[in-house]
Order: C-alpha cells, then sequence, then structure tokens
C-alpha cells in the first residue's frame, strides 16, 4: 500500500498547514481502510462467534468451572457469549492486534518514506506524535467493541437471553447487562492505552515496523508472565497487564470501581513514561527516510 | 546539543515524579497523628460500647506464614480442601455490608469470581460463582443480645471485629496491653491497641488492633510472629463508612440454573483459646493450657480422611514422628496417624507434648 499512503502524504504535503483535526481523520481513515485493520478485526469478531458455535454444537453440556469463565452460563443466557469471549482474547488477541497497530505508527510512515513528508509543518513531530496516538487509541476501543458486539449478536443468535447472574449471585435486567457490557469493553480499552503509548514509544526507535511489533507484544506477555511469578509480587501493582483481567468486579453488585479507577491511573503513568520517552526520541531523531 | 538533552529531560523527569508521587502517597496512608490520650483500658471499654448498627466497606486481608505459594491461578484453583488452604497463604479482599444484627452481606472478590455470605434474618445464603452453587441454612434464632452488628456475628463474616474479640478474649493476667501512636486506617483516625503475650510459649509476638477513634469499632488487625518482621496476618478496611447499604443487598434469590442445597444449621466455629463454647458434635475438643498457650485436641474421626489425605495438605506438611505436621509462623497443627488432631499458636514440641500426655 506504499502508493496510497504516498497520495495522503503528498496531499498533506501539498496543503502544508493542514489542522489536527483533519490530519487526524486522514490518518483514521488511512488506518481503517487498511486490509490488515479488517483482517485484525475479523479474526477478533471470529472468537465470540466460534466460542458461540462450539457451544451450541457441542453434544453435552459444559461443566460449571470447567473452561473459560462463564462458558457453562452461555447455554442459558447468550449474554454471557461477549464477556466470555472477552476474557479469552484479553491476554493474547487484544494485545496482538494492538502491538500490531502501535507498533507501527511511526517505525512504518520510516519504513515507506513517507515520514519526511508528515513532518514538513513546523512544530509537526508533537502533534504527529499525538495524533498517532490517539488514532492507535481509537483502535483500541473498535477491537473491544468488535469483540462485544460480535459475542452479542452471536449469543442473541444462538442462545435464548434472559436476565443476567452477576457474581454475586444477584440477577440483573437484559438493559443493564447490556450497559455492564459496554463498560467492561471500555475498561479493556482503557486497559490496553497503556500498551498502546509502549507500542508508540517502541516505533520511534526504530525504522523496521516488524521489529517494534513483535518487541510490543513480547512485552506484554512478559508483563503477564511476571504477573503470575509470586517472587515478583512486589512488581505485580506496576504491571501494565496487572489490572488486565479486573473488570470482573463491573460483574459484581454493587459496582466495584475501585479496579476500574487504579486501572486508569496505572495506565494513565504508563502513557506519561512512554509518551515523554517517545517524545525524547522522535523530537531529537534524524528523520532521513 | 543543548536542546537534545532538553528534549530527554520529561522521559526522566516522568518516572521520577511519579516514584514521588507513590512514595508521598504510602507516606500518607501510614502517617502518624495525635489523638487525645487514652489508657488501654479505655480503649478495650470503646470496643464494647461501639454501637455501629450499620456499616459498609472493602476489606483487605494478607498472610504471611511462612508457607510456600499455592498456585492461585483462575477462579478454579480454589475450590475443595484447597479453598480452606489458600486463606493460609497470599491476599484476598472482600466487601462487607452489615445492617443492625441480622443483615449481613460477606463479598470474597477471587478473580474473576466471588464467594457470598448473606444473612436476613434467619435466612444464611452462601453463593460461590466459580461453579454456581448456592447453600441455604436457617440460623437458630437467639435472642440478639445488643442491637449491634458485632455482638452476634454471622458465621462466615470474617470482620477486624470478629477477629478483635477472639483476641481481646485472650488478654488476660498473662497478657500485657498497650496503646500505640495513632493511626490512620481507611481515611480515620485510631488507636492502636498493642496486645503482647507474656508467655514465650507462645508463636504470636504482638497483636496490634487498631480501633476507630470516632465510633470505637475495631478497624484493622495485625498478628505479628516471633521472629518475622512483616505481620503474620493483617485484617483491614481500605474504606469503610458507617452509613447504612441499599437494604436490596440483604435481599438473596438463588440465580435461575444454580446448584442450590439445604444445609443443616451451621454450628459456632470453636477457636482455641475460647473455652466453654458450645458445640453440636458429641466428640468434644479438649483444650490444654490457657490463655496464648493453649493447645487445642480434636479425637479421633473429627477431622474427615478426605481432608487429611488432600495432596494439597501432603505438600504443605512434613512428617514427624506418628503423623504429619503443618508448621507455619502463627500456628501449628499436628495430625496423628491414628487420627487425632493437635493444634494451637505454639510451637511444634508443645503439642506433641500435649499428644504425649494423653
Amino acid at each position: 500500500m506504499p502508493a496510497e499512503r504516498g497520495t495522503e502524504a503528498t496531499i498533506a504535503v501539498l496543503e502544508g498547514t493542514q489542522s489536527s483535526w483533519s490530519l487526524m481523520a486522514s490518518e483514521l481513515s488511512v488506518l481503517f481502510r487498511r486490509l490488515r485493520t479488517w483482517a485484525m478485526l475479523l479474526a477478533l469478531a471470529a472468537i465470540p462467534i466460534l466460542i458461540a458455535a462450539a457451544v451450541k454444537l457441542s453434544s453435552h453440556p459444559v461443566a460449571p468451572g470447567r473452561g473459560p469463565p462463564f462458558l457453562d452460563r452461555i447455554t442459558q443466557n447468550g449474554l454471557f457469549v461477549g464477556v466470555t469471549a472477552m476474557i479469552v482474547s484479553v491476554p493474547l488477541f487484544l494485545p496482538l492486534t494492538i502491538g500490531v497497530v502501535a507498533g507501527d505508527t511511526i517505525a512504518g510512515e520510516a519504513n515507506l518514506g513517507t515520514l519526511r513528508y508528515l513532518l514538513v509543518a513546523p512544530a509537526g513531530r508533537v502533534r504527529l506524535l499525538l495524533i498517532k496516538y490517539a488514532s492507535a487509541s481509537v483502535f483500541c476501543l473498535a477491537a473491544t467493541l468488535t469483540v462485544a458486539a460480535a459475542g452479542a449478536l452471536a449469543g442473541v443468535a444462538l442462545f435464548p437471553v434472559g436476565p443476567v447472574t452477576l457474581l454475586s449471585g444477584d440477577t440483573i435486567g437484559v438493559g443493564e447487562s447490556v450497559v455492564r457490557s459496554l463498560l467492561i469493553a471500555a475498561y479493556i480499552a482503557v486497559s490496553l492505552l497503556g500498551l498502546s503509548a509502549i507500542g508508540l514509544a517502541i516505533s520511534t526507535f526504530t525504522d523496521v515496523p516488524v521489529g517494534a511489533m513483535a518487541a510490543t507484544i513480547v512485552l506484554s506477555v512478559v508483563s503477564q508472565v511476571a504477573d503470575n511469578l509470586p517472587q515478583l509480587e512486589w512488581l505485580h501493582p506496576w504491571l501494565f497487564s496487572h489490572y488486565w483481567l479486573g473488570f470482573a468486579d463491573l460483574l459484581r453488585q454493587p459496582i466495584s470501581w475501585t479496579s476500574f479507577g487504579d486501572n486508569a491511573l496505572l495506565q494513565a503513568g504508563y502513557i506519561l513514561v512512554a509518551g515523554a520517552l517517545a517524545y525524547g526520541k522522535f523530537t531529537s531523531k534524524d528523520v532521513l527516510s | 546539543m543543548t536542546r537534545v538533552w532538553l528534549r530527554w529531560l520529561p522521559a526522566v523527569l516522568a518516572p521520577v515524579a511519579l516514584a514521588a508521587a507513590a512514595l508521598a502517597g504510602s507516606y500518607q496512608a501510614g502517617a502518624a497523628t495525635s489523638l487525645p490520650h487514652k489508657t488501654a483500658a479505655e480503649v478495650i471499654a470503646m470496643i464494647g460500647r461501639a454501637d455501629v448498627h450499620a456499616l459498609s466497606g472493602t476489606l483487605q486481608q494478607s498472610s504471611d506464614l511462612g508457607l510456600p505459594q499455592l498456585p492461585s491461578v483462575g477462579p478454579t484453583a480454589s475450590q475443595g480442601p484447597a479453598s480452606v488452604m489458600e486463606l493460609l497463604s497470599g491476599s484476598h479482599t472482600a466487601r462487607v455490608y452489615m445492617d443492625g444484627p441480622a443483615k449481613a452481606r460477606f463479598q470474597v472478590m477471587d478473580m474473576l469470581a466471588e464467594r457470598d455470605v448473606v444473612r436476613n434474618g434467619n435466612d444464611l445464603w452462601l453463593y460461590n460463582s466459580a461453579d454456581n452453587s448456592a447453600a441455604h441454612m436457617t440460623m437458630p434464632a437467639e435472642p440478639a443480645r445488643s442491637a449491634a452488628p458485632h455482638a452476634t456475628p454471622t458465621p462466615g463474616v470474617t470482620t477486624p471485629d470478629v477477629v478483635a474479640q477472639h483476641f481481646l478474649a485472650a488478654v488476660g493476667p498473662t497478657t500485657d496491653v498497650a496503646v500505640g501512636d495513632g493511626t490512620t486506617v481507611a481515611g480515620r483516625t485510631a488507636y492502636q491497641l498493642v496486645i503482647k503475650p507474656r508467655s514465650t510459649g507462645t508463636l504470636v509476638d504482638s497483636v496490634t488492633i487498631a480501633v476507630d477513634s470516632a465510633s470505637g469499632l475495631p478497624l484493622g488487625v495485625d498478628v505479628r510472629a516471633r521472629g518475622q518482621a512483616a505481620a503474620a496476618f493483617s485484617l483491614a478496611f481500605t474504606d469503610v463508612s458507617l452509613s447504612a447499604p441499599d437494604a436490596a443487598l440483604f435481599s438473596f434469590t438463588p440465580p435461575r440454573g444454580a446448584a442450590v442445597e439445604e444445609k443443616a444449621t451451621p454450628q459456632l466455629r470453636s477457636l482455641p483459646g475460647k473455652t466453654g463454647q458450645p458445640k453440636a458434635t458429641a466428640a468434644r475438643p479438649t483444650i490444654t493450657g490457657t490463655g496464648w498457650d493453649a493447645v487445642m485436641g480434636l479425637p479421633a474421626g473429627t477431622v474427615p480422611n478426605d481432608v487429611r489425605s488432600a495432596p494439597m495438605l501432603a505438600q504443605l506438611t512434613q512428617p514427624v514422628a506418628g503423623g504429619r505436621a503443618l508448621t507455619t509462623s502463627l500456628a501449628t497443627v499436628l495430625m496423628l496417624d491414628d487420627g487425632r488432631v493437635f493444634a494451637g499458636m505454639v510451637p511444634l514440641e508443645r503439642l506433641q507434648a500435649a499428644a504425649a500426655a494423653k
């Protein structure tokens, strides 16, 4: 797709003093017109569909406590498909797609030779970093909403829908359960913001996008492995993946907002540190390509 | 060239600023506060007078008993006999809601799962989300001794209050009691009552109870073991409010599809050091010694065989002469091959001496 990207960049150069909003819009349209982005969203949508189909076609019911959490509830209530799919995709599939998008932000442009065209505007580097990060954040939200929406649709299509049992044993109506599903999607999108910032920072250090993508994904796996080692307990609250599964607190009655707040604070810290690193590298970098 | 290092300055300052903010936050949490002077007897009297009718709060419990870490990945790790064992290691978060003497809800928040105890009047419900099972019990209708919830604890609801009452019951001639520096727990100023056993025969070094300066409610309990710097057991509120919680929290109906079991009336737990408690079982435990170095002995057949032969237990215990022993920094359990079990907050030698005396 270098040709297409080149056209975008040329337009940016020709217009010269492009506003931040139109730059953001063109950035998003490039991201969401890419075949790769759609392939990743489709793969994410396939997770809840696979789960729903597997449970539907299986001849014997799932025993409680077996498989991923809530799997046994799916046959009684299709709305659990989305929740189960989100639990399944948080450790690997979502970080994988975020790693690809965030790792590509700067290094991808550098690799295609389009970075210098994007930087002709004065004070353009900080703005470009912010716009790249904003579009990666939009992808975080799009990816989690894709899983939630595909899960809801697959669940409604294949299973009965009714009141939802929360972790506390209380039941809530369908309307409130939709609100809670959206809250979970928001929680996961926030959870992935720190990883996006790390991916952006790594992306400024290299001209090889695949390297930045791989490094981001490897970091997300390392963080989760470290989170499971009791010997590193002192480190756990500082790992960006520490609260990734904490969205279960939104399925309690009453909702426990503590982990939502802690998670947001932790991700903000990572955005600050990784953002400062990205700023340091990118503003002092010799852009040759 | 000065411009280049200026651009790297935020990357250096951001982590430093975050570390400073984190340090300031943890320093503030444990800051000493000055409170009007009170003697130990006055603080104990405050706990006795505490009339807290309703509360809702979050509890943090952690144990560091010198046991090997148990695998605790996912909700499936805490089922069967392992669920008892996991209370001995690691940390837990729970929420507690109380309104009057007969309404209580206790939620142990596990990773992607939850265990609930709901009491409404004489109905007691247990719910476990990991296997979607519920159990119902009817509490014996006993006259409420007081309107405050701490007078009639609900089984399974472990608050700092309940734990503090247990240790306060041990206060006697074998114990030194003092009032330490004022502290802050869950944003409330609190007196620190330090209970120190005089006896050297026990593993307990000291028990610190944080008592809310306004209401007299125990807000936290720390138990320290001899020769261990970190608290061996600690249970404290991280936030608490003394207003009445939503009444809907106490009405529980088992969810559709849950396995519901009707259980017999719960027995009051009998703890070592607390003698004279009624026990429904025919086999009564024997208590040797008094106060902190008391040893509780259970006759053969009290502890079911499947608990004794659980693989988790085999991992944690070590073979000793005539049986197996579970040694922690705070308490010791001796399981003899003939079925008798001895337990106490004492070293293993004392348990063996008590076993040999029979």
